[in-house]
């Protein structure tokens, strides 16, 4: 029998730490761009995860009982949330937040706002589709486990799955030591490789679609898992001198994916489109570009469209995760999410997306290595972590860039 | 319930939640600090004080204390109102020591980043205190609140007619004057202003008569409201001083609901008048009838108010004041002059949370029962509510704002008893829907407040005075020197 451990702590991070992403990459390029702290981000987070139960399971709305249809499959429910999102978010720039910037209203100001934006949106919730905790409609997931054994002569991998009580072994093999370490060379190897091949010939004019820091780090992972993949020998014994559990399903690796494709495509959208440019062109200086014949009001409007779509996403995809829709989850998220923005800096979408991951890891994290009585300070620790860096660096880790 | 007893009870939320939102409004409104986590604040002086005045080893509190400070100074005359009052200011001192712990690495900060760590703060203390079962008995809350000077009433004077006379009468001497104040301040409204305001009063109660009534009437009454909300909104833009039509608008719809209303509903309409008049006074209270633990509680929390406010305003118009005021401005101005303004803000916030303290021992009380669920992020919201919608850096606005935003969220709940129960979290969804929007399209409108900011004692020279009457006689005089 083995225990889960640290490894597990670190793939349940990653898993918390992507879903904060999502809020935290939007609630990033609102804050840069349209210049509001918006302290609704997370109430818009529980809009879209409703917006996708609507369609998934109206019978579950209070206030909207026998639609026609019924339930849809997650996928349509979500695309649908999406959609309605995006249309909430270019709601929320014209009904409200373009008024304001057009009186110059000052942060202080924009933060309230958004904190009346807050209370209607989560009373909205309430009163649409009442307090109740739900869950989707959606094909039950079972956990994979991956048992790790390191014993004299190498590594053992099982994978194995809890059907009906039992432990079900559904397959094993295993690496001998010199190859473990040979794909651990080939990888760090070939993600070093990456890195100075894209940084060479680096100047300060250069813009990397994707910089090589993280190309580095795919790279790596890539060739380490396509060479773990291929060289599969047979299992080297469970007699182990450590060995670990790490339980993930296909909902972690599918929301890993999904968001993963999204922060892609979003950083297409900010640095190969004209477009994109006037968004960073924005968040630098409104005013000068607006001069250089940036059309702003557009800008900000496209900002609060892709915000919608991504707390749309944050939200189903936080729903499903945990299998439970309720009023509150957008406000429980928007601590860890806050706290993610804060430490990338607040102005950089990408130091957000890397603040949500390191919040994500020391939350799951924090969990393990804390005493079990102290579990329920998941949120606490984002914030110890955010004020231990705050002290040091009171601009976050990145800085305002 | 008769409506004086609701009325009683809203004023005394309305003094309770006024006294916290005066220490919101020294932080945010005069000093500048987003302080979201101000009921943190609340929370703290709430348990400390209720921890401080309960007796030792009750049933069912597993938390620290029971140390019954009334119990042991129960030999000294007034020792239990002392004790109780030692407990209170237990509750500030315990409060201010809190918010100095967050204070100190969160106010150097920015101003967005200091909201969000205080909220982020405030929820986990609420956290703790709901997890950590030793502390304060975790989520099964504290039921043994002590009421300083319970044994006391209900109060008499020895004969009914007395009780009558005195109390009775100092009700409508109450009324009497609050009608003369405000008949004061809306004197001067314009006629135009003042007939629709009138009609507005009338249209929204027939609005709410029909609404009640149900059925096929409630499109009469959803239109009806609609056609009174544009009449208040046409008066007030119509008007030339929209503060006194308001102020009017919300006088006559006050005594519609409390003087006409009974006579026009109750089965015995008046008797209900009666009571409602003579507030102070209840009937059923005690043999001969007298002022009941409610009337005396709510009188409590006034006077608690009336202190804070008055202890506010004498801060705010110190040279102490203008220093938090010019922090507020411009942080480098009070600096280049050699102020420490790092140290006024450890103040303000030291003072606000006190403040907010002592409105926490009083909501124990009001309530009878605290739990952490009570002191969740939604009260400081609230808070801010109020606040902007009454007028930030304004002490009489912030009042003003509590008793507008209390109004409408508690005034409301009557719609509850003509509606299905199934839809009570529908009815408080929608109160704060509209609340929500009301904030926005007040800070859209109107930022600073129904009232404004205040005037200040001090003026700087050459800034003109606003004239009041002695010194528009004095003028006259010829014995300006300018």
């Amino acid at each position: 029998m083995v225990d889960t451990g640290l490894l597990d702590a670190l793939a349940q991070g990653l898993v918390t730490g992507t879903i904060i992403a999502a809020g935290a990459i939007g609630l990033s390029l609102v804050y840069s761009i349209a210049e509001v702290p918006n302290f609704a981000h997370g109430d818009m987070i529980t809009v879209g995860a409703y917006f996708a139960l609507v369609v998934n399971r109206p019978a579950e709305i209070s206030l909207l009982p026998g639609l026609p249809g019924g339930a849809v499959s997650l996928v349509v429910a979500g695309v649908f949330a999406l959609v309605a999102a995006s249309a909430f978010g270019a709601l929320y720039e014209l009904a409200i937040f373009r008024r304001f910037r057009s009186k110059e209203a000052d942060l202080i100001t924009m933060v309230i706002v958004s904190l009346g934006l807050a209370l209607v949106l989560r009373n909205l919730v309430l009163f649409v589709a009442g307090s109740r905790n739900i869950a989707y409609e959606t094909p039950v997931v079972r956990d994979v486990n991956w048992d790790l054994y390191l014993t004299g002569s190498g590594l053992t991998v099982q994978r194995t799955q809890r059907q009906a009580g039992d432990i079900a072994l559904l397959g094993e093999w295993g690496y001998p030591l010199w190859l473990l370490l040979g794909i651990v060379a080939a990888a760090a190897g070939v993600g070093y490789g990456v890195y100075r091949w894209r940084s060479t010939d680096d100047d300060f004019r250069t813009v990397h679609l994707v910089s090589p820091r993280v190309l580095g780090v795919l790279g790596g992972l890539a060739t380490l898992l396509a060479l773990a993949y291929a060289l599969r020998f047979g299992p080297q014994g469970t007699d182990a001198l450590w060995s670990t559990r790490i339980g993930t399903s296909y909902k972690d690796i599918v929301i890993v994916v999904i968001v993963a494709v999204a922060m892609f495509l979003l950083n297409l959208v900010l640095k190969a489109t004209r477009l994109g440019k006037g968004m960073r062109a924005t968040a630098d200086n409104m005013d000068l570009a607006e001069v250089r014949g940036v059309d702003v009001n557009r800008v900000q409007l496209v900002v609060w469209v892709i915000a919608g779509l991504l707390t749309a996403l944050a939200g189903v995809l936080a729903g499903w995760s945990a299998s439970n829709v309720n009023p509150n989850m957008g406000f429980t998220l928007l601590l860890p999410v806050f706290a993610a923005v804060i430490l990338g800096g607040i102005r950089s979408p990408y130091g957000a997306a890397a603040g949500a991951i390191l919040i994500g890891i020391s939350m799951d994290v924090g969990v393990y290595l804390l005493p079990s009585g102290l579990a329920t300070y998941r949120t606490a620790i984002a914030f110890v972590v955010l004020i231990g860096v705050l002290l040091v660096k009171p601009d976050g880790i990145w800085g305002d860039v | 319930m008769a409506l004086a007893d609701f009325a009683v009870s809203l004023v005394t939320f309305i003094a309770i939640y006024g006294l916290f939102a005066l220490g919101l409004n020294l932080k945010f409104g005069f000093t500048g600090l987003i302080d979201f986590g101000h009921v943190a604040y609340f929370m703290v002086g709430g348990y400390v004080t209720a921890v401080l005045t309960m007796p030792a080893q009750v049933t069912g509190y597993d938390g620290l204390g029971g140390y019954a400070l009334p119990a042991m100074l129960a030999v000294v005359p007034g020792g239990d109102v002392l004790g109780w009052l030692l407990g209170v200011a237990g509750g500030m001192v315990a409060a201010a020591l809190v918010s100095l712990l967050v204070g100190v690495p969160t106010l150097r900060l920015r101003e967005d980043y200091l909201a969000i760590t205080a909220l982020g703060i405030a929820t986990i203390l609420n956290e703790v205190v709901r997890n950590e079962v030793w502390l304060f008995n975790g989520p099964f809350g504290i039921r043994t609140i002590h009421q300083p000077a319970s044994g006391v009433f209900p109060l008499g004077l020895g004969s009914f007619t007395l009780n009558l006379v005195v109390l009775g009468g100092l009700s409508v001497l109450v009324i009497a004057y609050a009608g003369y104040r405000v008949g004061g301040y809306v004197k001067d409204v314009d006629t135009t202003g003042a007939g629709l305001g009138l009609a507005s009063v009338a249209v929204l109660g027939g609005a709410i008569g029909a609404l009640t009534q149900g059925g096929s009437l409630l499109v009469v009454g959803v239109a009806l409201a609609a056609v009174g909300v544009a009449l208040v909104r046409e008066a007030v833009r119509r008007s030339t001083e929209p503060e006194r039509t308001l102020a009017l608008v919300v006088a006559l719809a006050v005594a519609a609901w409390y003087f006409v209303q009974p006579l026009l509903a109750a089965s015995n309409p008046t008797v209900t008048l009666q009571t409602n008049v003579m507030f102070l006074f209840d009937p059923v209270a005690g043999p001969n009838g007298g002022l009941d633990y409610d009337r005396f509680f709510m009188l409590l929390s006034l006077a608690f108010l009336v202190g804070g406010y008055w202890w506010c305003q004498r801060t705010i118009n110190s040279p102490y004041g203008r220093v938090l005021r010019a922090v507020r401005d411009d942080e480098d101005v009070p600096r280049a002059l050699g102020k420490e303004t790092f140290r006024y803000k450890i103040q303000a916030l030291l003072f606000g949370s006190a403040l907010a303290g002592a409105a926490g021992s009083l909501y124990t009380i009001h309530l009878g029962f605290i739990s952490p669920d009570q002191f969740g992020a939604m009260i400081t919201f609230f808070a801010f509510s109020s606040v902007i919608i009454g007028g930030t850096a304004n002490n009489a606005g912030v009042v003003l704002g509590t008793a507008v935003f209390w109004s409408i969220n508690s005034g409301t709940q009557f719609l509850n008893d003509y509606f299905p129960s199934e839809y009570a979290v529908q009815l408080a969804a929608a109160r704060l829907i509209f609340i929500g929007v009301l904030l926005i399209v007040i800070l859209y409108y109107r930022p600073e407040g129904i009232l404004g900011e205040q005037d200040y004692d001090i003026r700087l020279p050459g800034e003109d005075p606003v004239p009041s009457r002695d010194e528009t006689a004095a003028a006259a005089g010829g014995d300006a020197d300018d």
